[in-house]
């Protein structure tokens, strides 16, 4: 490990103290974010010039002027010791919630669902803060618990701790996603500080059992021809047949497929997608890898996924070499939200899973999205710069 | 520092296997999805780029023109004109009441019916087809966002009812739909092309997508051995004979004995091809149901020299003389006597002349087309012989014309043939067969025994010449021999210069033929088809015409009425055939 640190290193020689600052991490982040931003254009532009008037670079532009302050917040929070934010943590829970509860009375609704909030003109996705919030709320409070996590208390404590937030999240914004993701975000944090394997296991199976369970009564429901299923069964029947429900449920998921299917291992060409014309809701959203799949083929596909197995990858290699537990478990948090997302999301826009709603970090459109990613990523640079080199 | 320095020694092994562990769930968990995108990519590519350019694309058709059907002469005689089609799509239109009143105005349409169409939401809605090329040009001079001019081909004949019920008319499609627009429907329809347009989801078309062009393949072009001018000079002598006769109809068949080749059919009425769906004034009533149009339409498209038979009475004769030589059972020589009538067991069949014909010899039975004559030389070739050779002239089978609908011979039953059915066989009775068959076998007879496939289709090129493919038909030799052929040609030149039919003598030629009158079933109805087969020159037939009239009043004798037609006929088509 130390061989590859060290080709990062970078030495301070006003102090001449040797630290760290981790250049291929931040050479991935900005790749994806460039290379984000031109499937963004290419996806967007056709729509944008209907929608707006002319203005092919609407969306674009929102997400140029996100990505250039996010770039600048995540630069301005690498150079912030992390330690700093650790009295926050208890605070941004706090106000993670209230967040989430002012979207009852003032949230903006938006295909069917409230999700988004407007402060001073900016839109703005609680549900992006709740996740950032608690990656330093568990971070901290492992840390504080020390050995008291390996107890069974100490599990169920660690594990209660982000359900409020996700019932929230998953009842009032009807964001299942982030739900999904704020719980996996703890179980994953929770994995890396236990020292056993056996109960994560035992989980792992149960949720799986679960889902199984429950997609088969879904079915046998159907079968029975009950009528009274609401739109998470019908979306778990369209993920099963989606041209069985190619007018409705199933319209989406069909449509990436479609695109996703005809761009074959080439792929049509950057810019050449015909799905984007307006056939694929949604398309520089959370379907925007299905367009990547038909304009850039399986190597294109493959070549972004490879990309962020090696920013997991650099994500491990910060955790691991830690200056301390609350950076490792910051970084681990962080390693666990972006992994957790762009699995979710291929996984959904490939039909591998059922429909759920979410996007494809770096790269869908959303503003508050890339934000707090940034600000994730600059926690993430402020942990591999209390790397001393010495510790190694 | 304390928490870090335990974090550096008790801890950090585990929480570093743990990390890497979570990494290489990640990667497995990546692995499986990159095998679902092969999956996807690599397997399903087919299937969903398929649907997808299912989705995309929107198809237009481009029809084929339709082949010309061109006369001997090179005359036109089924064309093509351009007619348009205005359609419009709805998320094109920018300006819609602008559409709907230039639309309503140029279309002579009234704004409700446009307006509606304007608004209904469907990708391409059609307002008017067949809209003449001129007012097309003058729509598409508004430039109108979202209204489309598409060129289209509708049938034309430039003769409006020349040869109606030959030629046939096409339909909606440009399909045929009777005579030879049916018969050569797959040389003349070509291949409709289509253009694919890529659109987006709305509808639009993607003009940097291009579109794809699959080019229309035309019809070829059918050249008919029907000649215009005398067709229509036919047609003229049909139309004043069912005038002057008060006919109900009447037609005349002009045929090339030699090979078969027909120069003009016709069956006065004939309809406008242009309306083909317009019934004369005298039956188009306003309140006729569905099916009775439907039926006054059939009848008018009738073709009743191939779809209808009819009891040929003593043209058929010329059969029973060229079996009974063919068979020796009678020469020219032999004398007969005819007191007017002849036994057949207990039946007396009369012969026309009440009086009777007297002595004669069999040139002079002919002649006189004596029946008691015929009837005796039926007697003598027998059921056997008159079955064989009825065969033989091809008269049990149809004659295989490029028309649809050919009847089929009216016959009795061999085993059903007794004394009196063969008596009345013998002088054309009791039996049908077409008028081409008639011709055909007419021709047989003086053609030296060969019986030809009649037909019009001669040959189809591409419109440019090239591509020329030509059509053979059968031809079947010895149904007599060449002998009795010239025997045959002699006896109905006789019948011309100084028999029954000496109505159709021309001075200066020599013409051959037989006339006939027949009373139509049912006996004593008073209705009769007079009727007269000639050709020339008599000693090498080159042309051979049938004319039959229908049902006419007052004089009804073919040797009166049919022979005088054919000779105005065969007056002006010989010079013409000779340039």
């Amino acid at each position: 490990m130390a061989e590859r640190v060290l080709a990062h290193r970078k030495s301070n020689k006003a102090n001449g103290i040797g630290t760290y600052m981790d250049y291929s991490l931040l050479f991935i982040v900005i790749f994806l974010l460039g290379f984000g931003l031109v499937m963004l254009y290419s996806t967007s532009s056709y729509e944008a010039n209907l929608t707006f008037d002319g203005d092919s670079a609407w969306y674009f532009r929102k997400q140029l002027w996100a990505t250039i302050l996010g770039v600048v917040v995540m630069l301005t929070v690498a150079n912030i010791p992390y330690h700093f934010w650790e009295r926050f943590a208890v605070l941004g829970y706090l106000v993670t919630i209230v967040l989430i509860l002012l979207i009852i009375p003032f949230g903006r609704e938006s295909h069917g669902a409230k999700r988004w909030l407007i402060i001073a003109g900016v839109s703005f996705q609680p549900a992006e803060a709740a996740k950032l919030c608690m990656i330093l709320f568990l971070s901290s409070m492992i840390c504080s618990m020390g050995k008291r996590i390996r107890t069974r208390k100490g599990f169920y404590m660690v594990m209660a701790i982000p359900v409020p937030i996700a019932l929230m999240l998953w009842r009032i914004t009807r964001n299942m996603s982030s739900a999904i993701i704020v719980m996996g975000i703890a179980a994953l944090m929770l994995f890396v500080s236990c020292p056993d394997y056996k109960r994560f296991v035992l989980l792992g199976l149960a949720a799986l059992v679960g889902a199984a369970l429950l997609v088969f009564v879904i079915v046998r429901m159907a079968d029975a021809g009950a009528d009274e299923l609401n739109f998470r069964g019908a979306r778990i029947l369209a993920w099963l047949d989606p041209e069985a429900y190619a007018s409705g449920t199933g319209f989406q998921t069909l449509q990436g497929l479609y695109a996703i299917g005809s761009g074959g291992i080439l792929g049509k060409g950057l810019g050449a997608s015909k799905q984007k014309l307006g056939f694929l809701p949604e398309a520089q959203n959370d379907m925007i890898f299905s367009v990547i799949c038909e304009e850039l083929g399986l190597f294109g596909a493959i070549a972004v996924i490879l990309m962020f197995i090696m920013l997991i990858w650099r994500f491990m290699v910060i955790a691991n070499n830690a200056p301390d537990l609350f950076g490792a478990l910051l970084v681990v948090g962080v390693l666990g939200h972006i992994a957790i997302q762009v699995i979710l999301n291929i996984a959904v826009v490939t039909n591998t899973i059922p429909n759920t709603g979410i996007s494809l970090p770096f790269i869908s459109y959303g503003g508050t999205s890339v934000m707090f990613l940034l600000i994730e990523i600059g926690l993430v640079l402020s942990v591999a710069k209390g790397i001393h080199l010495k510790d190694l | 520092m304390r928490e870090t320095d335990d974090y550096h020694n008790a801890q950090k092994t585990f929480h570093r296997n743990k990390t890497v562990t979570v990494l290489f769930l990640c990667i497995a968990v990546f692995l499986g999805l990159i095998v679902r995108l092969v999956y996807l990519m690599v397997f399903q590519s087919e299937h969903y780029m398929q649907k997808a350019k299912e989705l995309h694309e929107r198809e237009r058709v481009i029809k084929a023109a339709r082949g010309r059907i061109i006369d001997a002469n090179g005359e036109i005689l089924a064309d093509n004109r351009t007619v348009c089609t205005i359609s419009v799509i709805h998320n094109q239109i920018e300006n819609a009441d602008e559409v709907v009143a230039v639309l309503s105005k140029e279309l002579d349409l009234s704004e409700e019916y446009v307006r509606k169409r304007v608004e209904k939401y469907t990708s391409i809605e059609k307002i008017k087809s067949n809209v003449d090329k001129s007012v097309g040009d003058i729509i598409r001079s508004y430039e109108l966002a979202g209204v489309k001019v598409d060129e289209d081909f509708k049938r034309y004949y430039p003769y409006d009812s020349l040869a109606s019920k030959v030629l046939g008319f096409t339909g909606g499609d440009n399909q045929g739909i009777i005579g030879l627009e049916v018969i050569y429907e797959e040389y003349l329809k070509g291949e409709a092309g289509t253009i694919l347009t890529v659109t987006d989801a709305k509808g639009v078309e993607v003009p940097e997508a291009g579109e794809e062009r699959i080019e229309p393949v035309n019809g070829k072009d059918l050249y008919i051995s029907l000649d215009r001018n005398i067709q229509s000079y036919a047609t003229q002598l049909a139309l004043q004979t069912m005038e002057t006769k008060q006919a109900e109809s009447v037609s005349i068949i002009v045929m090339n004995p030699q090979n078969g080749e027909l120069m003009a059919m016709t069956n006065v009425p004939e309809f406008d091809l242009n309306n083909p769906y317009t019934l004369p004034e005298e039956l188009g009533e306003a309140d006729l149901s569905a099916e009775k149009e439907q039926e006054l339409l059939n009848a008018m498209w009738r073709n009743g020299c191939i779809n209808d038979t009819y009891e040929p009475g003593s043209t058929f004769k010329t059969v029973t003389a060229a079996a009974a030589l063919e068979e020796g059972v009678v020469t020219v020589d032999d004398s007969f006597s005819c007191p007017g009538y002849v036994m057949v067991g207990d039946r007396r069949i009369r012969c026309h002349k009440i009086a009777g014909h007297g002595a004669q010899n069999f040139v002079q039975a002919t002649m006189n087309s004596c029946n008691p004559v015929f009837v005796t030389v039926g007697l003598r070739l027998g059921v056997d012989n008159f079955y064989k050779y009825f065969r033989q002239f091809g008269l049990l089978d149809k004659t295989g014309i490029d028309l649809p609908g050919e009847a089929g011979t009216i016959m009795h039953k061999k085993e059903n043939i007794g004394q009196v059915e063969l008596a009345t066989i013998s002088f054309g009775q009791s039996f049908q067969i077409t008028p081409i068959q008639l011709a055909v076998t007419a021709a047989s007879i003086v053609n030296g025994g060969k019986r030809v496939t009649p037909h019009f289709g001669v040959r189809v090129a591409n419109a440019d010449g090239t591509g020329s493919q030509s059509f053979t038909y059968q031809v079947r030799e010895g149904t007599i021999s060449e002998e009795t052929s010239a025997t045959m040609r002699y006896m109905l030149e006789q019948v011309v210069e100084n028999g029954g039919g000496k109505n159709a003598y021309i001075e200066g030629r020599r013409i051959g033929g037989k006339t006939a009158t027949s009373q139509t079933l049912p006996r004593g109805s008073g209705k009769y088809i007079a009727s007269f087969m000639g050709f020339a020159p008599a000693d090498d037939p080159q042309v051979l015409a049938i004319c039959i009239i229908n049902h006419p009043q007052g004089t009804y004798y073919g040797g009166q009425i049919a022979a005088p037609v054919i000779k105005q006929l065969f007056e002006n088509i010989l010079p013409y055939l000779e340039e």
